[in-house]
């Protein structure tokens, strides 16, 4: 125990006989640690921003389904009523109210909206104004007129951007949506004998996300409307959006809910499930993201075993003395790791002070891309150009963890050629 | 004759050859010598005569290619390298040229460096540094490092560290090498002191007259080979004798 001590003395001391040195390898590893906290602080507020505003403009953290849907998208598939109702029961429970944000059943199908202008291939959602509000993205996108609300007569739409220029429309304007009833035709047929159903409806507002496919496509109608128009009976619905305010209770609250319906004829998606492309995509930048840290580290830890090495090859002579005053090989490795050790906690300290100043301005001023974007948003860009950092304890952790580790391993090279200084040759006098 | 084991040092046709590719250096040739406990010796001879080699075979940091090695009983060839670091910590101290102090390190704090690898609890540790100190004239000193000390002083704190684990024995290479003659007579005078009063086993390797001078017995190298064994008095005789006969 008294040699460790001494060891550690020694260690500290040597790392300050060249102390210009010693701050430039520790603002080296300490850049190296904050530019990963940095990076990892964007990439993750990146992703839970586009994560936000995917799962806001689509189905939601959690969805639920009739069986099939995902994979057939086949809108005749459709939730029972009761599913429905045990659903918002289910999240009354206190426990499960805190984690969901809003719970909104949605009738789908597709139409044609026609305008005296034009007419185009519409999305239609019907949806409960009041629920939507809380998962949707689209009610904070208005540009003109407003959102559907639980007194909007049953006539009203609500329409993108994209698609009023296209029908030549404005708020008040009229529009006739013709569409099939969603129902067996045997069932949907009315006294005519038609499954066709047409219906005039008037805009009541416009939204701009920004995503044209949005844009351009879905309008809202009230869901009785909807229900109504698309030949629904009982109350059934498309599917369940469920919001929640933390993204990663997506598995929890999907596992929970498949027990809940256990029996039902449904499927209970995640995000990830149910937007597959979008975990792709972000997935892959994760993957960039941790090559091009790997690659800084590498660089920084190459610095590092340079700066080590050398100290330790300018030493051979005072390690051939320690070693023939009887200092044991593993003692000398103990104290290069220990030199390395104590550089690397410097440095740590110094990335952490540096990287999380950075980090906490970044999450609360936000970077602000739009310099980038002189010219206008991308049509594309589905979230807000100033990204905001995001970095949990856990990344915090790992991050400190990978370059503490990395430094660790370094220095056991140096150690290595500590521990071998060979006797006589390092007493020689050069 | 007397058994291995009853000397301090004894040395049974050592010989050790350097290799550097193709081309071989002997530098020691069959040395045979026998030291006995509290003896004051001096290896003494030219540059590349063996005087380091000898020095540091016998301390157990190089190793003889044939013959045996005994030092305070052990027969070095037969030691592993970690019992031979060991013996080094506990049995034997050294005393290099350069002084080799640790630069980070206070005088007190490198004089009780072995003591520490040896485990010994701090107040004794600085007892007796502080009482070797003050016996050296290195009192006050302790808390300099040592580039605030003179070559002198630097070699007395070297000296120290060497003595402060009451070793069996103490091989110095070359010590006053790198030291003025006033530093040199001190730091001999420290020495013979400590030898004379702890009967530990000085072997130190000179090629400085004066240093010579001051060994009970000195041992001439050249080429490898042991050239001559003097005592003090013998030599003393011979110069008498010499000077008689001139």
């Amino acid at each position: 125990m008294r040699s460790i001590l001494l060891l550690a003395k020694i260690s500290w001391r040597n790392l300050w006989r060249n102390p210009r040195g010693t701050a430039l390898t520790a603002l080296a590893l300490g850049l190296g640690l904050a530019l990963l906290l940095i990076s990892l602080g964007l990439l993750d507020g990146g992703h839970e921003q586009t994560i936000a505003d995917g799962v806001r403009f689509g189905p939601g953290h959690v969805v639920i389904e009739a069986k099939g849907y995902q994979a057939s998208s086949s809108d005749e598939l459709l939730l029972p009523a009761e599913v429905v109702s045990k659903t918002q029961e289910f999240f009354q429970t206190p426990k499960l109210k805190n984690i969901v944000r809003g719970v909104s059943p949605r009738l789908l199908g597709t139409g044609l909206l026609s305008s005296s202008a034009n007419s185009s291939g519409v999305r239609i959602t019907g949806v409960i104004a009041q629920n939507e509000r809380a998962v949707s993205l689209i009610p904070q996108r208005m540009v003109e007129g407003t959102y559907l609300t639980e007194s909007s007569p049953a006539s009203s739409v609500v329409i993108g951007a994209d698609l009023a220029h296209k029908l030549e429309v404005k708020i008040g304007s009229r529009v006739v949506l013709m569409t099939q009833s969603l129902l067996p035709s045997s069932e949907a047929k009315d006294s005519s004998g038609n499954s066709m159903q047409s219906t005039l409806l008037r805009v009541s507002g416009i939204f701009r996300t920004g995503l044209e496919a949005v844009d351009a496509n879905i309008i809202n109608l009230p869901l009785p409307a909807a229900q109504a128009l698309l030949g629904v009976k009982d109350g059934q619905v498309t599917q369940v959006a469920l919001l929640l305010r933390q993204e990663g209770e997506s598995p929890m609250v999907a596992k929970a809910l498949r027990q809940q319906l256990t029996g039902e004829p449904v499927e209970v998606l995640t995000w990830r499930e149910s937007i597959p492309m979008l975990a792709q995509i972000l997935g892959l930048d994760h993957a960039f993201n941790y090559i091009m840290n790997g690659v800084v580290l590498a660089m920084v830890g190459l610095g590092i075993l340079n700066t080590i090495l050398m100290r330790v090859l300018e030493r051979r002579y005072e390690f051939g003395v320690c070693k023939a005053v009887g200092l044991m090989p593993r003692q000398l490795a103990v104290m290069v790791v220990g030199e390395s050790l104590a550089l690397t906690a410097i440095s740590l300290t110094l990335g952490l002070v540096l990287g999380l100043s950075v980090e906490h301005y970044f999450a609360t001023a936000g970077l602000d891309l739009r310099w980038i974007f002189k010219a206008g948003l991308p049509p594309a860009l589905v979230f807000d150009p100033i990204l905001y950092s995001r970095l949990s304890s856990n990344r915090i952790g790992w991050s400190v963890g990978i370059v503490f580790a990395m430094a660790t391993v370094i220095s056991f090279y140096p150690a290595l050629k500590a521990a071998r200084t060979e006797l006589p040759d390092s007493l020689k006098v050069l | 004759m007397a058994t291995a084991t009853e000397w301090a040092v004894e040395l049974k046709d050592v010989r050790k050859t350097y290799r550097t590719g193709p081309i071989e250096v002997p530098a020691l040739r069959g040395v045979s010598l026998q030291i006995a406990a509290g003896e004051f010796t001096a290896a003494a001879g030219p540059s590349g005569s063996g005087k380091t080699t000898l020095l540091n075979i016998i301390g157990g940091l190089d190793r003889a290619d044939k013959g045996e090695v005994w030092v305070a009983g052990q027969n070095l060839q037969l030691l592993s390298s970690g019992d031979l670091a060991l013996l080094r910590l506990q049995r034997i101290g050294f005393v290099f040229q350069t002084y080799n102090l640790l630069p980070v390190l206070t005088a007190l704090e490198n004089a009780e460096f072995t003591l520490l690898l040896q485990g010994m609890p701090v107040h004794q540790r600085r007892e007796r540094v502080e009482k070797l100190f003050s016996e050296i004239g290195l009192a006050g000193l302790e808390d300099r490092r040592p580039a605030e000390l003179s070559g002198g002083q630097q070699q007395r704190v070297a000296v120290a560290r060497a003595m402060v684990t009451e070793p069996a024995l103490i091989l110095a290479d070359e010590p006053t090498a790198n030291l003025d003659s006033a530093s040199a007579i001190a730091l001999l005078d420290v020495m013979e002191h400590l030898n004379q009063k702890t009967g530990t086993t000085f072997i130190f390797s000179t090629h400085d007259p004066q240093v010579m001078e001051r060994a009970h017995r000195l041992i001439r190298l050249r080429d490898g080979e042991v050239t001559r064994d003097d005592t003090r008095s013998s030599r003393e005789t011979a110069v008498t004798v010499n000077g008689d006969a001139a």
